[in-house]
């Protein structure tokens, strides 16, 4: 595993932040970590970087302990904040040239075509760029040392939609290469995009993973059928129905079974509306923060 | 990796440490114009009227004006010497403001500066161990301390050659060489090291810069309080070694040519353990603390 926690744990004074976090990222694999506010997600990932000193338990980065060898462990990682704060006396340029002299690699020969992938004007000084601008030259020093593991925290703060593609694309793009990536948002959408799995934190625990390959495959379906319908008498006897409930002329399920059946079933029924989709991130967040991000 | 971040300390700070040598440079020449007019000007015409120096003295340092004698540097100066005038400007209170202003100023942005800004995030992920940043702040120092004793020392140089103190047919009150001044800059270099040391100390440990500021100038301004209370009032006087501003003696490497005794080597020892202890202290905060998300 690139990056692992074991039951990685932080108190603020009495208050528990982090409880008993255990996670893996393997190589190549884009995680996602999701949670609202104050579920632990930073307190997570700057006790990854070696910000914080862990109650108990550690955070190891290729192997390398994240506050003992914070040294070792972060010449694996970029890291994109998401209070974001450069140094405002610099342009791009020398930003990105600061920080990659600290990597002990200064020049980097894709700058300028990444930048121009950004559309970002590197030679303007960081004080008067928009703060989305400043984000783009923040990615720029974050993808291209293509350091084995990235840690993003709400990286698509203040970008525009046609950027936010951009940088998902690089994102799934590092993972083809076989870097990987730690993600923070509140977007669901996107972590459902590029994400291989997701972590959803509650209050400091580590509530739930989920593979996005089986969380695709898990279909809602909400079907209304005609008023005085004799026929609706409970949910449909198909392998893969769960969760399902019945009210007056309504129906509502998900189903991780093959369509085939189920429009047959529907096909014997008086219809009239349905809807099919996949569940997706937003279920699973209802289910355990009541309300979709 | 130091030397990036050394090229980077540097570079922010370029223009206050030329203000700052500037104004110590500039300040050297005008008080060598001040100790020649009152050495070669002021102090004959009150000889004219019958008025002696010792009379000038004892109207100057009586009573209250023992603040003034300490803050010239004590009953050693001979008011009548150009050479003892001109080393006054190495303990008068706008040197050592300047001094403590560019030490103050600049230990408190090392750490409390970077994390206050929201930038010490930036610079901790990359791969750089903590005790860099703190290693980086003391090569800084090892770089701008010598500038600013020479840009002190270089002010007194040329004042001196303008005045035309160093002429060798001068009476010998009037005359001044420069090179004596050089040992009191290892003094002047302690001290300075000494208020970054243990500012630099309150820095690891805080958070907002300003407030990290207000703290240093606080414990400065305390010791040179009790310093100046402790020459005045001998009931006090035992609080005067645990003030920097006790050690803080140039004046006597400069007047003495024979400078290097027991005593001198001691207060040089102990402006220089303050500021190593600091150091260590600083280091040893810093790479032990929780680095705060920025505001």
């Amino acid at each position: 595993m690139l990056l692992q926690t074991e039951q990685l744990t932080k108190n603020y004074g009495r208050f528990r932040a982090l409880d008993n976090l255990n996670l893996q990222v393997a190589p190549g694999e884009i995680f996602g970590l999701l949670g609202p506010n104050g579920s632990g997600k930073s307190t997570a990932i700057r006790l990854m970087l070696g910000f914080l000193r862990p109650t108990s338990g550690r955070a190891l980065i290729d192997g390398f302990d994240c506050w003992h060898q914070g040294y070792r462990a972060r010449a694996q990682v970029s890291y994109l904040p998401g209070e974001l704060r450069l140094y405002e006396n610099m342009t791009g340029r020398q930003l990105v040239r600061f920080l990659s002299g600290l990597r002990g690699r200064p020049h980097f020969p894709d700058l300028d075509k990444l930048a121009a992938t950004f559309d970002i004007d590197i030679s303007r000084p960081i004080a008067q760029l928009s703060s989305g601008m400043k984000r783009k030259v923040a990615l720029l020093q974050v993808l291209l040392p293509r350091t084995p593991l990235l840690i993003l925290d709400e990286p698509t703060n203040t970008l525009d939609p046609t950027m936010r593609d951009v940088l998902l694309d690089q994102l799934a793009k590092a993972r083809q290469e076989g870097q990987a990536v730690l993600f923070s948002s509140h977007v669901l959408a996107e972590v459902e995009r590029v994400c291989d799995r997701v972590g959803i934190l509650k209050q400091g625990h580590l509530a739930t993973v989920q593979q996005m390959s089986e969380l695709r495959e898990v279909r809602r379906i909400q079907a209304t059928f005609a008023e005085g319908s004799a026929d609706l008498t409970g949910p449909p006897d198909l392998p893969g129905i769960k969760e399902c409930r019945v009210e007056r002329n309504r129906l509502s399920c998900e189903y991780d079974g093959p369509l085939p059946p189920l429009l047959g079933w529907l096909a014997n029924h008086q219809v009239t509306d349905v809807h099919i989709e996949p569940l997706g991130l937003g279920g699973i967040y209802r289910q355990l923060h009541g309300t979709d991000a | 990796m130091t030397l990036i971040l050394v090229r980077k300390t540097l570079k922010d700070f370029r223009i206050s440490l030329t203000v700052v040598c500037v104004l110590l440079f500039l300040f050297q020449m005008l008080w060598a114009h001040v100790a020649w007019r009152i050495s070669a000007d002021i102090l004959p015409s009150f000889s004219i009227g019958g008025v002696t120096i010792d009379f000038v003295r004892n109207v100057l340092f009586k009573g209250s004006g023992q603040i003034i004698q300490s803050i010239m540097g004590g009953a050693e100066i001979d008011i009548s010497k150009t050479f003892h005038l001109m080393s006054i400007a190495y303990v008068h209170p706008l040197t050592f403001i300047i001094l403590c202003i560019w030490a103050v100023g600049r230990s408190t942005e090392t750490v409390a500066g970077e994390i206050d800004r929201g930038t010490m995030e930036l610079l901790l992920a990359q791969p750089i161990r903590r005790s860099h940043v703190i290693l980086a702040s003391l090569v800084v120092d090892m770089t701008a301390i010598p500038l600013l004793c020479l840009s002190i020392w270089g002010g007194t140089y040329l004042g001196t050659w303008l005045m035309g103190m160093q002429e060798s047919g001068l009476a010998e009150n009037l005359h001044v060489d420069p090179w004596r001044f050089l040992p009191g800059l290892i003094n002047v270099a302690c001290f300075v090291f000494a208020v970054s040391g243990y500012t630099l100390l309150l820095s690891a440990r805080g958070r907002f810069r300003s407030r990290v500021m207000g703290l240093a100038t606080l414990v400065t301004l305390v010791m040179f309080l009790v310093n100046v209370i402790g020459q005045l009032w001998p009931a006090m006087e035992w609080l005067r070694p645990f003030t920097i501003f006790y050690h803080y003696l140039p004046q006597p490497m400069i007047l003495h040519e024979h400078w290097s005794t027991a005593e001198v080597w001691q207060h040089l020892g102990v402006l220089a353990g303050i500021g190593a202890v600091g150091y260590a202290w600083a280091w040893w905060s810093f790479c032990k603390r929780d680095l705060p998300a920025p505001l």
